[in-house]
């Protein structure tokens, strides 16, 4: 199978005044595409800094990083965009829909960057929100609907598009249990059964637990995971 | 959906904050109109008078009446080519508020002088000269009232008092005259004769000295002249050109020009404060919504189009708004044939100045903005760091 994501000696530092303080270093990953693969670890090791190299929303400083077939370190910064409108769907903790947007529209949003028709973008979007299980919620604003809707509506923008990978940071750090275990399997569905591959960071072991691989990140460092349970 | 569908929600994300920044647009863009209008308009009136002849009048006030021998002397000054005296009244015609300037006045002779600027058909001012109670009605003033040639018209003179204690007159309708300037064709033109018996007041005097001459270079001159040959008199005189007459008279109340302008520009530089304040607020609320968009994948340049397209369609839409209801009214609020002064109208110029000015605003309180959701780093805004 091919590589998803590659990255080699990956390295990123933040400037906090006049230091600069590394957050990942010369770091390696390896995804291969149709994988789940759960990041875990300590709050401020830098997961979601890793996430943001992965989908081109920011630049690593040193090392290559190659993702769904290109090189994200020599793409310009309108390439980039572009390429993420192809390849990448973002699920955030904190859903981040447009509130004046009914869902509906929340979900048309990345489609206004193809080709495709209006009525088309209409019926994509539509699929998309079935696919959630939210087919009746199209006509509800964000406030109108619940932290675990809000997230499947968020989960349907971000698969609309057909992309070749799904960035999750912590898609079930802000829901109640109930909530989570549904937006968990949905992603394990998407999956198995669509062949989606997908990254996801998470503090919580039973979320990992959904996941095909689980690694753990510690200092700017990945290692494999030994204390995640197994899925039940 | 379409992209025009996230400049619409931007703006609908706030309504009562959009209609208050719309409506304050509306009325600036409105006053714009007006005022800008109403300076176009009078410096026109200005630059319409004719410098070719001269108005003679009381140096004491505009209003003082001069005695009707005057007449006879101007004339005799070398250098004039005709007189004609005024007398100057106030009449309405069935409602006390329908009201007209009613001019008693040698007919032929003025319309002899100002024959560049008021034009009737010569068998009209024939007929005119004929009947005693013909006059010449100005087309706007005919088609405003109704009236046509063949009519017979009642009109109340409340500054006249009869012999027989009424203040009643009729007149012959015998001619329409134009105007160069259509809308000032608002006087009823009458014999001085059958004024000037009617009346008890003022009998034998003139409002004011309209005076030909044979030669435009020598104006200064001949008007010179004239104050001369009244200076040791009781009734002293005022020569002006037309021009000076009217730009004196707008003198009188200030540098109108001027003040307006002022008044104008503080008006804009106050909106473009508000404006850009307005835009800068919703900008900043939807810092976290515009760093979606961008890594949804729209690109820089488009989120800061979008930015420039929101401010661009807030001050257009109102300013079309405010200009276009300055245009409908303007008119309605100078139109007044009671002092010869017709419509004024927002030129074509003043309306494209202010379309211009609500697409400096819109740019001038966009761009920093827009140059700021363009660099916006998607990290970070998503992180609310
Ligand atoms: N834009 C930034 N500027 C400065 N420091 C940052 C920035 N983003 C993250 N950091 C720092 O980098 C480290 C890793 O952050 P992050 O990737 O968000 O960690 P995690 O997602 O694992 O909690 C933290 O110490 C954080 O404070
Ligand atoms: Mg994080």
């Amino acid at each position: 199978m091919a590589a998803m994501v590659s990255l080699r000696k990956v390295s990123k530092r933040y400037r906090r005044g006049a230091q600069s303080v590394p957050v990942l270093e010369s770091l390696d990953l390896e995804v291969e595409a149709g994988e789940f693969l759960a990041l875990m670890g300590p709050s401020g090791s830098g997961k979601t800094t890793l996430l943001n190299l992965l989908g081109g929303l920011s630049r690593a400083d040193q090392g290559e990083v190659r993702v769904a077939g290109a090189r994200l370190d020599q793409l310009s910064p309108r390439a980039l965009a572009r390429w993420r409108a192809r390849h990448i769907g973002f699920v955030f903790q904190f859903y981040n829909l447009l509130p004046v947007f009914n869902a509906q529209r929340n979900v048309e949003l990345p489609l206004l960057l193809t080709k495709l028709s209006r009525e088309q973008r209409r019926h994509n979007a539509q699929a998309a929100l079935a696919l959630v299980g939210l087919a009746d919620r199209g006509a509800h604003r964000p406030s109108e609907l619940s932290g675990g809707q809000q997230q499947r509506v968020a989960i349907a923008r971000a698969l609309v598009a057909d992309p070749s990978l799904l960035i999750c940071d912590e898609p079930t750090g802000d829901l109640d249990r109930a909530s989570a275990d549904q937006v968990l399997d949905l992603l394990r569905r998407l999956n198995r059964e669509q062949n989606k591959t997908i990254v996801m960071v998470t503090h919580d072991p039973r979320a990992a637990a959904y996941a095909s691989r689980r690694l753990n990140v510690d200092k700017g460092q990945l290692g494999d995971d030994a204390t995640t349970v197994a899925a039940t | 959906m379409t992209r025009a569908d996230l400049v619409w929600a931007a703006l609908r994300r706030r309504p009562a904050r959009t209609a208050l920044t719309s409506l304050s647009i509306v009325t600036a863009f409105f006053l714009f109109g007006v005022i800008e209008g109403v300076n176009v308009g009078i410096a026109t009136m200005a630059g319409a008078a004719n410098p070719h002849h001269l108005l003679v009048s009381s140096r004491l006030s505009m209003g003082t009446p001069l005695p009707v021998a005057q007449l006879q002397r101007i004339a005799a000054i070398s250098g004039v080519d005709g007189v004609a005296g005024l007398a100057m009244l106030m009449g309405s015609y069935r409602d006390p508020r329908n009201v007209m300037p009613v001019v008693g006045v040698d007919i032929a002779a003025l319309f002899r002088i100002y024959e560049t600027q008021m034009m009737a058909p010569p068998e009209q001012l024939a007929a005119a000269a004929h009947l005693r109670t013909g006059a010449i009605v100005g087309r706007m003033l005919a088609e405003h009232q109704g009236w046509k040639v063949g009519d017979r018209v009642p009109i109340q003179m409340p500054g006249l008092r009869k012999a027989d204690g009424s203040s009643d007159m009729s007149f012959d309708i015998v001619g329409i005259y134009d105007r160069d300037q259509p809308d000032t064709a608002t006087w009823l033109v009458a014999n001085y004769d059958y004024i000037n018996e009617s009346r008890l007041q003022n009998r034998d005097s003139v409002s004011q000295i309209a005076v030909g001459v044979t030669d435009p270079a020598r104006t200064a001159q001949i008007a010179q002249a004239i104050d001369d040959a009244f200076a040791n008199s009781s009734n002293q005189t005022l020569t002006q050109t037309e021009k000076d007459f009217v730009d004196s008279l707008l003198r009188q109340v200030g540098d109108i020009a001027f003040v307006l302008d002022a008044i104008v520009g503080a008006v804009l530089f106050t909106l473009l404060f508000l404006t850009a304040n307005t835009m800068a607020q919703s900008v900043r609320e939807r810092i976290p919504e515009l760093a979606l968009l961008k890594s949804l994948g729209f690109s820089d340049a488009a989120v800061a189009g979008l930015i420039v397209i929101e401010a661009l369609l807030l001050c257009g839409a109102a300013a079309m708004l405010g200009l276009t209801a300055a245009v409908a009214v303007l008119p309605l609020m100078t139109n007044r044939p009671a002092l010869g002064i017709g419509a004024m109208h927002v030129p074509h110029a003043v309306f494209a100045a202010g379309a211009l000015a609500a697409i400096l605003v819109a740019l001038v309180s966009a761009l920093p903005l827009a140059g700021k959701a363009r660099r916006l780093d998607i990290a970070s805004a998503l992180s609310h760091r």
